[in-house]
């Protein structure tokens, strides 16, 4: 009796949340495997059929279905934004650490904000403030050096390379403190016995910061991943929101998915394409999966 | 003598460097600011701001439904946030404390789904709720925000409950308290923190989401602030930008208040307290 009860009792506890998860997360993916297997459109609304695979066919095999070279943007935006984000989050997080920086408390509070600022918000405020050809301060900035006027958002280079400032912009902070936090669990009596030693700081840097930083940040690291490769806001508020489309045809998987759903009503080839998204995020976790999370077993 | 002078003037290039980063970080949100009190939407076009004047934020305040929105904004964060932290905490407490089958199998499977985009699955749930009747209603926006993270609740909490040491339980349960005696004694106050922050970003989540909001909400007096926001610059086609510029400074405050009460609990709260603050 009291071995049963011991048995049931943890799955007793996490049955709220898992009947939540279940309904909101679980069963909508489940659903939209299933929608992914019919002609569900506009004018299908009720009575779709079974098409099969078509829609999967029609994704991935058609190289003009915006699909895979959509795949080819996410993959890029996911790497370099990493990248640069890992890297100069590093570089200013080290230079905030250096002895005798008296006004590094006053540096991290204001360097915050950009984190605490809704993302919306943000957004539309660099879509105006910052990127409009007529109101934007870069406008401003590029118009008063002699320089003809840049449209940054209507092509896809520039419209590239404004969305990946905007969201560095909004996620250095994050990345910033958490390697500030690492930064402060190093020993500190390591670096006094590399000096005696003679080692540069490039040496430090290079044998012991990063290697110390990489056990504390790898699941940082990952889930920050995630949330580049899931971007959304981004792109869809500053090129293709109703009423301010700029003009680029720049997609990521998810827009691409997003716009086959809610704007030309495609909701077979919207779920066929969520669908293989999900599968991609399966690999890519089994993938991290042996990398990271044996750091965080714990009990 | 040389090695010092050299160390101040790398200080002093130091400082210069970080005022100019704080700059780059803060100029957006400053030229908001300024828009904000400016008068005017051809302000922006001179470059002059004119006269200074709070009229954007009485505007807003009075010919808008600001307030209806706030008060969306409230129910729905904290309905989420109780909803999500309620069922989040037992849970990760069973996943912390107890050794029982499948529960690696459990957490993993519970990232795996996580990491999918809720985005791709509204459609599903928009099909759903219309079924249920739960379009339109604030509950079953609640029931989205809170699905969607109580599995960050349940991860995030997890990862701290496990750096309490058990023998602080084991000594409270030879005193004979029960289990949820324990949780509500014991693993909350000392784990405050982590649930500080969970909570904390459950509630800037739903003040900040708008895509749900649009689209699950079919009239305006039931948009959220975020919502409501997102409607008025994208139907509003006079692009009243100055009275854009005072909603966002409106909807941020709030946020940017609570973030930086709770900001020295951040890092230990969001990284397990693998990372001393």
């Amino acid at each position: 009796m009291e071995n049963t009860k011991k048995k049931y009792l943890p799955w007793l506890y996490c049955l709220p949340s898992f009947l939540l998860i279940g309904a909101i997360v679980l069963f909508p993916i489940l659903y939209t495997g299933y929608i992914s297997f019919t002609n569900m459109n506009l004018y299908h609304w009720q009575d779709y059929t079974f098409i099969g695979i078509d829609n999967y066919v029609r994704a991935l095999g058609k190289v003009d279905s915006g699909f895979l070279s959509a795949l080819a943007t996410t993959l890029l935006w996911t790497l370099v934004n990493m990248v640069l984000d890992v890297a100069i989050a590093y570089v200013l997080a080290v230079g905030l650490n250096t002895d005798g920086l008296r006004a590094k408390r006053i540096y991290k509070t204001l360097l915050v904000f950009p984190w605490a600022m809704p993302a919306y918000v943000s957004i539309l405020v660099w879509r105006v403030g910052m990127f409009n050809t007529e109101f934007g301060l870069l406008n401003k900035i590029v118009t008063s050096l002699g320089f003809d006027k840049v449209d940054f958002l209507s092509r896809n280079v520039p419209a590239f390379i404004s969305c990946m400032v905007l969201n560095l912009w909004m996620s250095l902070p994050y990345m910033i403190v958490m390697i500030d936090g690492g930064l402060q669990s190093i020993d500190k009596s390591m670096y006094e016995s590399a000096v005696l030693d003679g080692a540069n700081p490039w040496q430090k840097s290079i044998y012991i910061t990063v290697p110390s930083l990489k056990k504390i940040m790898a699941p940082i690291v990952i889930m920050t991943t995630f949330t580049m490769f899931k971007q959304f806001d981004i792109l869809y508020l500053l090129t293709m929101q109703k009423g301010a489309v700029s003009g680029s045809t720049l997609q990521t998987i998810i827009t691409y998915a997003h716009q086959n759903a809610f704007v030309s009503n495609n909701y077979g080839l919207s779920s066929a394409v969520s669908m293989v998204i999900f599968v991609i995020i399966i690999l890519f976790s089994l993938w991290t999966n042996t990398a990271a999370v044996p750091e965080r077993k714990g009990k | 003598m040389k090695h010092t002078l050299r160390k101040k003037f790398y200080l002093i290039f130091l400082n210069i460097f970080y005022t100019m980063i704080c700059l780059l970080a803060l100029v957006p949100i400053l030229y908001v600011f300024l828009l904000s009190i400016s008068s005017g939407g051809g302000a922006l076009l001179t470059g002059s701001l004119g006269a200074l004047t709070l009229e954007n934020y009485r505007k807003i305040i009075v010919e808008e439904p600001f307030l209806t929105w706030l008060f969306n904004s409230v129910i729905l964060s904290v309905g989420t946030m109780l909803l999500a932290m309620g069922t989040s905490i037992s849970a990760s407490y069973a996943f912390s404390r107890f050794h029982f089958k499948g529960k690696n199998k459990a957490m993993w499977f519970l990232l795996l789904l996580n990491a999918f985009p809720q985005i791709l699955s509204m459609f599903a749930i928009f099909r759903l709720f219309r079924l249920m009747n739960l379009l339109d209603s604030h509950l079953g926006l609640v029931f989205v925000y809170a699905g969607s993270m109580c599995i960050f609740g349940i991860w995030n909490m997890k990862g701290y409950f496990d750096s309490i040491p058990i023998e602080i339980e084991e000594a409270a349960k030879i005193d004979g308290s029960g289990n949820l005696q324990l949780i509500l004694k014991i693993i909350m106050p000392l784990a405050r923190p982590a649930i500080i922050v969970t909570g904390v970003m459950i509630l800037i989540f739903v003040w900040n989401e708008y895509l749900f909001a649009t689209t699950f909400m079919l009239r305006e007096e039931s948009y959220t602030l975020a919502g409501g926001l997102y409607q008025l610059q994208a139907n509003d086609y006079s692009r009243s930008w100055p009275l854009f510029s005072a909603a966002a400074i409106l909807v941020s405050v709030p946020i940017l208040i609570i973030f930086f009460c709770i900001q020295k609990h951040m890092v230990s709260g969001l990284t397990a307290g693998g990372v001393k603050g």
